[in-house]
């Protein structure tokens, strides 16, 4: 991880839901910057409370973070993928009149905000602008939530189809008088488009054409920006790093997404198996049972047979990834915090925790 | 037909308060489906089954029988298409062509209105094959996606106001807005940020659909009076570290507690259950859950 910390130019931190992506991501970003890096740590959607722990801006700002031990520069920003994406459209698009007619489209509306694969376009594509300034030495991405890690790094190519050229030609032949459908020749596409719009009425079809119309000045920029961002992605500089629970499914999950990400040729060189034992269980010494009948040795024994059934199925787990990443320096858990995280301090000393807990 | 969505912040428990729930209704005797979404399952690892798919299976917990599935936007969209034009031919037409595939690929609106469509084809809406059961129980998407996916009918309507599926957003919206067909369950952990964002769902949830949701403050460790009597004299000293983890912990679950009866929502806490078992965990949960 350390080697990763020093070398790498982006860290993109993927993983499901609720496994402590961003907090990681943030002490991560605290070890490198401690480390004489200069970091940017980009977030989408944190919580509140997180938001006060880095010192975050609703706006979008880049904000410093002070503490006594960082020699780099720790930055760190919210991405408002509205904002980006329009911001994007504005300047791909470069007329001002199109762009007020592409922000007023019903569908484009829909397109910005809940579209899918649209959020992480707009990470890559905010990724992407802080990468080409030069001003960061690092920078880590902690990607939007998705119920499964894998859809992330589909989204962009789900993306590209729609503005794919074959399909918006079919809705700009409709340009002209007559109604929408009286101009499509192919007959098997206008059958198609009928079921469509029996459907959905005439409404909906009039603002599908014009969006694709309205697209059509900056789907070559947004195609060569989504290649672009995929030649990012898959240049060595660029590192994946895999967070995972303590639970079973999301273990499982796990494994089955560190086989996709390097079969889409993505380097990945770290997976963080998170809130693994807790600490009082660690600290513990081996072999120690508390012999006592007392209502604490009981509850001890009980709580230290249930970690120990897990730890036996993460063991399994562990050998199996271990053996797949080909390095066991790539695999290693972190303790189970006994409690919130939630200021610079508590940052520090999870990135504490990583830094003396390299490796299995 | 009933029909309950859980949800919640990602890993707090979701999937086996969903299974605990269906347990419980099948148990009670109503034929019950538990349904999870999106295009992976996770009850395939939880259960150790070879595929969930999305024809039901039916799932055995301590001799009670109920239905499990997974529906996907795509294959929900399908079915509701095919039974709109009802030739195959036209069907395969419609399907295997750029511009659906497209659309249908990227407007998750549609994805996701084809699946609240699914859930709610029962009666009073009655669309689509008959599905033969008095229970669903939708083991639903975390925080934002439930909430895109409650969104769905309102932001659709805006675009589609005409044709048949102008009709179907409006009859779907009034499906979720009613209290006797649709319950909404939000599940939480004795932690900060899960039940921050669980009472900021279940107020979205209250805003867009108009229902109270049940909080359900899930994996709680029990404390007897004999354990805090003990905690408090210090009585092992070669736990110390134990010692305070659980006092630590009793405060915090407190506070929790304390932080959702405050909301003013309907609440429940449910119990860690210290096993590693699947089945016994659901089966044990399912006992714990009230109503």
């Amino acid at each position: 991880m350390i080697q990763t910390l020093d070398s790498a130019k982006v860290l993109i931190c993927v993983g499901s839901g609720g496994v402590g992506k961003t907090t990681l991501a943030a002490a991560l970003g605290f070890l490198a910057a401690k480390r004489g890096r200069r970091v940017l740590v980009l977030t989408i959607d944190p919580s509140q409370r997180l938001k006060t722990t880095l010192n975050l801006s609703d706006s979008g700002d880049i904000s410093v973070l002070q503490h006594a031990d960082l020699r780099g520069k720790l930055s760190a920003a919210v991405i408002d993928p509205k904002k980006t994406f329009d911001e994007f459209v504005a300047r791909a698009a470069n007329k001002d009149d199109l762009v007020k007619k592409i922000a007023n489209n019903k569908l484009y509306q829909q397109l910005s905000t809940t579209l899918s694969g649209s959020q992480e376009f707009t990470a890559l594509e905010k990724l992407y602008s802080c990468y080409e300034s030069g001003e960061y030495d690092l920078i880590i991405l902690d990607t939007p939530p998705t119920k499964h890690a894998i859809d992330f790094l589909q989204a962009p190519q789900k993306l590209s189809t729609i503005f794919n050229e074959g399909v918006a030609k079919w809705f700009r032949h409709s340009e002209g008088s007559g109604s929408f459908l009286s101009n499509i020749v192919h007959a098997g596409t206008k059958q198609v488009l009928r079921v469509l719009e029996s459907m959905t009425g005439s409404e909906f079809m009039r603002e599908l054409s014009e969006f694709f119309q309205s697209i059509q000045s900056w789907q070559a920029k947004l195609e060569e920006r989504i290649n672009s961002v995929h030649r990012l992605l898959v240049n060595p500089s660029t590192h994946f790093c895999l967070v995972t629970s303590f639970d079973q499914a999301k273990l499982k999950e796990a494994a089955y997404f560190g086989r996709e990400i390097r079969k889409g040729g993505y380097s990945l060189t770290s997976v963080v198996i998170n809130r693994a034992l807790p600490s009082w269980l660690l600290e513990t010494p081996t072999g120690f049972s508390a012999g006592a009948a007392t209502p604490v040795a009981q509850k001890f024994n009980e709580m230290k047979n249930y970690y120990q059934a897990r730890d036996q199925f993460y063991q399994t787990f562990a050998q199996g990834l271990i053996a797949e990443m080909k390095n066991k320096d790539f695999v290693f858990r972190i303790p189970e915090f006994d409690r919130d995280i939630s200021n610079i301090k508590d940052v520090a000393e999870l990135a504490h925790l990583i830094e003396s807990n390299e490796s299995l | 037909m009933e029909i309950n969505f859980v949800t919640g912040k990602g890993g707090v428990g979701k999937s086996a308060v969903a299974a605990a729930l269906a347990l419980k209704r099948a148990r009670a005797g109503f034929r019950t489906i538990l349904v999870e979404l999106g295009d992976q399952s996770y009850f395939r690892d939880y259960f150790s089954l070879p595929s969930v798919g999305y024809q039901a299976q039916t799932l055995e917990i301590s001799g009670v029988k109920f239905d499990l599935a997974q529906w996907s936007g795509q294959e929900c969209l399908k079915e509701y298409i095919l039974h709109i034009v009802k030739v195959e031919s036209l069907y395969r037409l419609f399907f295997e062509n750029a511009v659906t595939k497209a659309l249908v690929n990227v407007a998750p609106a549609l994805s996701e209105l084809s699946i609240l469509g699914k859930i709610t084809s029962g009666p009073p809406r009655n669309v689509g094959p008959k599905m033969p059961y008095d229970v669903i129980v939708v083991d639903a998407y975390a925080s934002g996606h439930f909430m895109a996916l409650m969104n769905a009918p309102t932001g659709l309507a805006t675009a589609i106001r005409f044709g048949s599926m102008g009709e179907q957003v409006r009859s779907i919206g009034k499906v979720l807005h009613d209290a006797n067909l649709c319950k909404f369950f939000v599940v939480a952990l004795p932690e900060e940020l899960p039940v921050v964002e669980g009472l900021e769902l279940a107020g979205n949830i209250k805003k867009v659909t108009g229902q109270s949701s049940k909080v359900l403050l899930n994996r709680l460790l029990p404390f007897s009076q004999e354990l805090n009597a003990d905690l408090t004299a210090h009585a092992e000293p070669a736990l110390k570290n134990f010692s305070n983890y659980l006092q630590e912990l009793e405060a915090r679950q407190k506070s929790m507690q304390e932080r959702i009866l405050n909301s003013g929502h309907e609440a429940q806490s449910l119990p860690w259950i210290l096993s590693s078992d699947a089945k016994e965990i659901i089966e044990r949960l399912s006992r714990e859950l009230q109503a």
